[in-house]
């Protein structure tokens, strides 16, 4: 018998079945799917995750330096030492915060008692409209920071330049924009080189960061995920020379900054050699102390790496029970296919032209089956990203070949099996099978 | 000598308690162009003689020569060539594909005998035309009567033109007027291709039709027409009594 005619009879054999086809394929197509997006939902939660540590900064350090007498400039020491050892550091900055400050451009005041966005509007027009309809907005978080402030904690600047060591020397007073804090204030209008008033005095805005975050910059208190409030937080900044913290901050001293090193090896390098250098220079008149994020990072990939196990587990057994659900109606079927194949080896079938049929006929149900429930997972994954993580999350190429291989393998096997066991058998044995 | 089978024996579960013995020593020569009835009760073993016959089945002891081939020594692949180019068989319980309709399972074993579709369609529209199904090519089994099913598997045995037609109560599960029409057809074929038909049945009006008649009980041939005895008249009697 001719591969043309398997592949017709196996097809005739289909089409003459469509129950039986369908519910072999419903197998298939949940057992894959189910695979397909558990798999993708552990994988979106990695990526989740490390595209929030990525925001934050990959292998940054947070050092917090400080001298009791103030007889040693941390920050000059610091900065100066890192230019030193600029083979494992990237950058280094101030990191500090500057407290009770209100930024305001026009009508629109953000920060400190003020954090209704649009509630109190002083407008020309003595119109006083509740824009936001009293809409809580965040504050903003003010950053004293340096030239590199935007290389250590991963911001990109979009438009504008960033704070010059001219303007940390002269304490000139301007400001670098988080992206919502820029549309908070400015909505459509572009905010570089417009002034705007920090705690009464005239600032201009130089740079605008673009946005690390999905843009939502609402707090969601009734529970979006934690990384993801987070990071639109991160938005939600305005960086100021570190130098202002004499007017901004009442001159108080900034003793955290914030390393960024070349790689993960080099973190630890600079961590240790950032220590001893500044327990030197420090001696007893300050203390000194490197904390390592990328030991916590390397903590929640392996509780990541548990999860996801846990989520593989669950999705091998979905496609076990998808297999068993194949290999029942494979059984089922079997006193039915077995008299059919008595019938065939009766009237002159080979042993070869019937394993050739039902392989054919396995291989197409579990092929289209495996196609329609790639299509399904690759479905219900988009739908879980886009819920759970507002990503798009795509299944990857490895778990969606390797399941369709499994889902194929399994229809196969149990498909192939009762046909393989009865075209063994005489025709008599075979015909009497009821 | 076209078959000839000499001690054959059927056991099952042998050396047990339960041994059956479905064949015990049968000898039988059958010549090309006879037209033979097997006739014994149910559970005598002419089922399991007929299987054997066929090559649907295999002796446990005994030799088996078919038009001078030895059937024991062959592989699973020639005994499939002989099923399909020598032996039709037709079926009490007819054994048609459900799934397939009357033309397509009439196609199955020239299909499976690598014949062209070209001149497969005219063996099956031709074999479908000899028992009258020809307008019913495209019914499926379900959607015909027991004697239509049946004489869509006589076309199905007819249509490669093979020497032997074997039939095992092929009227058994029909009402008599649909019962004589298919015995009909198998004469005709006897008599116009010359076709050697081997016929079982426990009907003895059916089985008086035959030229030769061979009695089987317990697994022994107990009568055999060609050697004597005037077996087809006894038979036609007790036929002729049963109904």
């Amino acid at each position: 018998m001719k591969l043309t005619q398997a592949l017709k009879m196996a097809a005739k054999s289909i089409s003459a079945n469509k129950g039986r086809s369908a519910l072999t394929m419903l197998g298939v197509i949940i057992g894959l799917a189910a695979v397909i997006i558990l798999v993708s939902y552990a994988q979106g939660q990695n990526l989740a995750m490390r595209k929030y540590y990525e925001s934050m900064g990959e292998n940054t350090l947070d050092v917090y330096a400080y001298s009791w007498d103030g007889s040693v400039d941390v920050n000059e020491e610091l900065y100066n030492y890192c230019q030193r050892i600029s083979d494992y550091v990237a950058g280094v900055t101030p990191n500090g915060r500057a407290w009770g400050v209100s930024i305001s451009y026009g009508v629109q005041t953000l920060g400190e008692g003020n954090s209704y966005g649009g509630g109190i509007m002083i407008g020309g027009g003595g119109i006083m409209i509740g824009g936001g309809g009293g809409n809580y907005v965040e504050p903003p978080t003010f950053y004293l920071g340096n030239d590199q402030f935007s290389v250590c904690n991963n911001y990109t600047l979009a438009r504008g330049r960033d704070i010059s060591y001219m303007d940390i020397e002269r304490l000139n007073q301007v400001c670098v924009l988080g992206a919502s804090v820029a549309q908070s204030l400015f909505g459509m209008i572009d905010p570089i080189g417009e002034t705007v008033t920090v705690n009464g005095m005239p600032f201009t805005v130089i740079g605008l960061y673009a946005p690390k975050g999905n843009g939502v910059t609402e707090y969601n208190e009734s529970g979006d995920n934690w990384q993801e409030v987070a990071m639109s937080r991160m938005d939600n900044i305005v960086v100021f020379p570190h130098t202002l913290t004499r007017i901004l901050n009442e001159n108080q001293s900034i003793d955290e900054y914030t390393v960024k090193a070349r790689d993960s090896q080099s973190t630890r390098m600079a961590a240790t050699l950032i220590k001893s250098f500044m327990e030197g220079v420090l001696g007893d008149n300050g203390y000194v102390d490197v904390y390592n994020q990328t030991v916590y990072q390397e903590e929640e990939d392996e509780a990541n790496k548990l999860q996801q196990y846990f989520l593989g587990g669950i999705a091998a057994i979905s496609l076990i029970v998808g297999g068993v659900g194949i290999m029942n109606i494979m059984l089922v079927t079997v006193t039915e296919r077995t008299r059919e194949i008595g019938i065939r080896k009766a009237i002159g079938a080979e042993r070869k032209s019937i394993i050739t049929q039902f392989l054919i006929e396995a291989a197409m149900i579990c092929g289209i089956g495996g196609i329609i429930g790639i299509l399904v997972g690759y479905l219900g994954t988009l739908i879980v990203g886009k819920l759970a993580f507002k990503i798009v999350l795509i299944p990857g190429a490895g778990i969606t070949v390797g399941a369709f291989a499994i889902s194929v393998a399994l229809g196969l096997i149990f498909g192939l099996y009762p046909a393989a066991k009865a075209s063994r058998l005489q025709p008599v044995e075979a015909l009497r099978a009821d | 000598m076209l078959i000839d089978i000499k001690n054959i024996y059927k056991i099952y579960n042998e050396g047990l308690e339960s041994e059956v013995r479905a064949l015990d020593g049968v000898s039988l020569q059958i010549d090309r162009g006879e037209f033979v009835a097997i006739i014994g009760a149910s559970g005598s073993g002419k089922s399991t003689l007929m299987n054997i016959l066929g090559c649907l089945d295999i002796p446990s002891y005994g030799d088996y020569s078919l038009d001078g081939t030895d059937v024991t020594e062959l592989t699973d692949r020639e005994l499939a060539r002989i099923r399909n180019r020598e032996i039709g068989f037709i079926f009490q319980g007819y054994n048609l594909i459900s799934a397939l309709n009357a033309y397509e399972n009439v196609e199955l074993p020239l299909i499976y005998q690598g014949i062209s579709i070209l001149k497969r369609e005219d063996l099956v529209m031709d074999a479908l035309e000899r028992v009258k199904m020809a307008d019913r090519a495209k019914h499926r089994p379900a959607e015909m009567s027991g004697g239509q099913q049946q004489r869509v598997a006589i076309a199905r045995a007819i249509a490669a033109r093979p020497p032997i037609i074997m039939a095992d109560e092929p009227t058994g599960a029909l009402d008599s007027r649909t019962g004589r029409h298919v015995l009909e057809i198998l004469h005709t074929l006897h008599e116009e291709e010359g076709t050697t038909i081997i016929l079982i049945t426990h009907d003895n009006s059916i089985a008086a039709t035959a030229h030769r008649i061979v009695r089987i009980s317990d697994g022994k041939i107990v009568a055999d027409s060609k050697n004597g005895g005037d077996l087809q008249a006894e038979v036609a009697r007790e036929g002729g009594a049963g109904s």
